[in-house]
């Protein structure tokens, strides 16, 4: 048996992992944890303000319910996504002297970022669906059981891009700067500003195999429309991801005994 | 027996990775298997290995490869190529700090190390105890880690690594830091953990540390094994090594006289009881100098005996001329000078004899000579010599 397969993942040491994540932000503020739930809701406001008073965006297939909500669905959910990838991507850099002196399964450190980044910004995203509904929306409370494995599988998948992106991010340390662009990009080619109709025919077929636009679709069906539209692309898409998080653990793997060398 | 740790052939090479295009080359070579081309060995095919109940010490200059050999003992680094073998838990101090976040409670980074070691919450707060008291830092625990001295880092860092109860503890010059009473604590509670049965792998700069902890010590030079073996002859040979290595200035110095001297030294050496000459000496035996001298103008010089430690510490000296001594004539021109050092009482190490010769009336230095010889021996007694003494009621 070497040292290398004894790394056991410890449970409890992820936990901790987690909180220490979520609370290091929030450590020395004086209102401490209420801003979690503050900040999204301040920033919902001044999406309202933006884009009903300045823009006046409109979405046809939704006027009813109105820009600010359409958005909002999906706003908070991509921004956990993005941010978890972002923040996950230096993650094994900022705790190298961690990685230096102790002997542990490192995959932990980027699956704890990513984990705390979700679970912040899904009690941010509770709030704001609370205060979409006082507002007058009526969001479909029953199909949030089926929105959460939707919002686990957007977390498997940032996972995934986390272990393959911190890994990288020792070794190439262009990566920081690439990533941000990159993702907003993907920002911007995924349909939450605005609808999928919006996009040309020929991008629109393309479209359909972005993942994240397959999520956000589903989320605003599920919550906002109260809508079930689950095809033979969700099987694709669960295997899709399964098979992608092997592969980048797998490639985690390969490196993460060689990080002390190039940290 | 039962092993705990088997190194078996392992070396290893540190990448160069300064310039972003190395770091890319060695990237690649890793994703398709290969290991980096280019780089430092810092460890020569090692092979090693420790038995459970077996204390270690590992010794060594710096520079030498000793923590590199610790990181690859925990598995923190990859050895490039050989295989590391462990068995049972282990807790590593590479450094007590480590892990902690300076921004965190005392408490917070306790939880966090400890369930980093593998320890439940169950168990920590059945020990947690145990734990506050062994750091004895009070109300500190409940402050951000930022506001604590070097020292009481150290001390809860120790703390959580005795309430994981490892079987193999490995710990690189750790107890440097704290304080004298602190360290005393930490070296009980190693010698505490010995005694049940414990392994340690101990790296330490203080042969004193080694030689109280340890049954065995590895002295490890440019990467590779100089030397192992029981406790006491390796850290002996380490030391003569370092002493050596000092004192190489000041021989250069002495070899400058000697050619032309007048009163000369012709034969210099060193017996044992039996008559033959040796470099080693029990201590407690008894040694015999054998000194030539040459007279030029046949009457008797006088002669100097001087004990060095191999550092160029004198630890005594006599001359024979202020003990009436005379030398034995030989032949015409030559003189000998036999003195015996009875129960040698200089301690286990490496020593210099040192020679010189002056002309009869004593006022001038004419020739010396230097011979290296060791004391061997085993005991814990520190200093150059053993001064006679009893222990009172």
């Amino acid at each position: 048996m070497t040292l290398g397969k004894q790394r056991k993942f410890e449970w409890v040491f992820f936990q901790n992992l987690v909180v220490r994540q979520i609370r290091q932000d929030y450590l020395e503020n004086l209102t401490g944890f209420a801003w979690l739930i503050l900040q999204p809701l301040m920033l919902l406001a001044v999406y309202a303000f933006v884009f009903s008073t300045i823009f006046k965006a409109r979405i046809p297939e939704a006027e009813e319910i109105g820009f600010v909500p359409y958005l909002a669905i999906a706003f908070w959910p991509w921004t956990a996504f993005s941010e978890a990838i972002l923040r996950a991507n230096n993650s094994i850099t900022a705790n190298g002297a961690l990685i230096g002196k102790v002997a542990f399964a490192t995959e932990q450190i980027p699956l704890a970022t990513v984990t705390a980044t979700f679970i912040m910004h899904l009690v941010g995203y509770l709030a704001v669906l609370i205060v979409l509904q006082l507002m007058g929306t009526s969001i479909q409370w029953f199909y949030l059981l089926l929105a959460l494995p939707v919002i686990l599988l957007m977390w498997v998948f940032a996972c995934a891009i986390s272990l393959f992106t911190s890994a990288i991010q020792v070794f190439v340390r262009d990566l920081a700067q690439i990533l941000p662009p990159l993702m907003t990009f993907w920002f911007f080619t995924t349909p939450i500003l605005y609808s999928s109709s919006y996009l040309p025919e020929s991008i629109q077929k393309l479209a359909q195999w972005n993942p994240m636009a397959w999520f956000i679709a589903r989320l605003r069906e599920l919550l906002l429309f109260g809508e079930i539209n689950f095809d033979y692309r969700a099987l694709f898409i669960v295997l899709f991801i399964a098979i992608f998080a092997w592969g980048s653990l797998r490639f985690f793997r390969r490196f993460s005994g060689h990080f002390e060398d190039f940290l | 027996m039962d092993t705990l740790v088997r190194i078996e052939d392992v070396s290893k090479i540190y990448p160069r990775v300064h310039r972003s295009r190395e770091r890319l080359q060695a990237f690649i070579a890793l994703l398709f298997g290969h290991e980096p081309a280019h780089g430092t060995k810092v460890l020569r095919n090692i092979n090693l290995d420790v038995v459970r109940g077996q204390s270690l010490g590992i010794i060594g200059e710096n520079g030498a490869g000793k923590s590199t050999l610790l990181k690859v003992l925990t598995g923190v680094i990859q050895p490039t190529t050989g295989r590391v073998m462990v068995h049972g838990k282990v807790a590593a101090m590479l450094e007590l700090g480590a892990g902690f976040q300076p921004d965190f409670s005392g408490m917070d980074n306790v939880r966090m190390k400890a369930s980093l070691m593998g320890l439940s919450n169950q168990e920590l707060d059945e020990r947690l105890d145990d734990i506050l008291k062994f750091a004895d830092i009070g109300e500190y625990i409940h402050e951000p880690v930022k506001h604590y001295s070097s020292g009481m880092v150290v001390r809860l860092g120790f703390a959580v690594i005795t309430a994981c109860r490892p079987d193999l503890l490995i710990t690189d010059e750790v107890l440097a830091v704290g304080d004298e009473s602190f360290q005393k604590k930490c070296i009980r509670w190693i010698q505490q953990f010995l005694d049940q049965g414990g392994t340690l792998l101990l790296v330490s700069h203080s042969m004193y540390v080694v030689q109280k902890l340890c049954q065995k010590a590895l002295w490890v030079h440019a990467g590779g094994i100089e030397q192992y073996g029981d406790v006491f002859p390796v850290t002996q040979a380490y030391l003569a090594w370092h002493e050596k290595r000092n004192a190489k200035d000041k021989e250069m110095q002495l070899k400058a006289t000697g050619d032309g001297a007048y009163y000369r030294i012709e034969e210099f050496t060193l017996l044992g009881i039996n008559g033959d000459e040796t470099p080693a000496f029990a201590m407690g035996e008894d040694l015999d100098v054998e000194l030539k001298i040459y007279s030029p103008d046949d009457r008797p010089p006088v002669g100097v005996v001087g004990v060095i430690r191999a550092d160029g510490t004198p630890v005594y000296g006599v001359v024979s001329d202020n003990e009436n001594t005379t030398p034995v004539k030989l032949a015409d021109h030559y003189y000998r000078f036999r003195l015996r050092l009875t129960n040698i009482a200089l301690l286990p190490g490496s020593y210099n004899m040192s020679a010189h010769s002056m002309d009869p009336e004593g006022v001038r230095v004419f020739d010396n000579r230097q011979m290296a010889f060791t004391i061997t021996g085993d005991t814990k007694e520190v200093g150059y010599i053993r001064l006679p003494h009893e222990w009172l009621d």
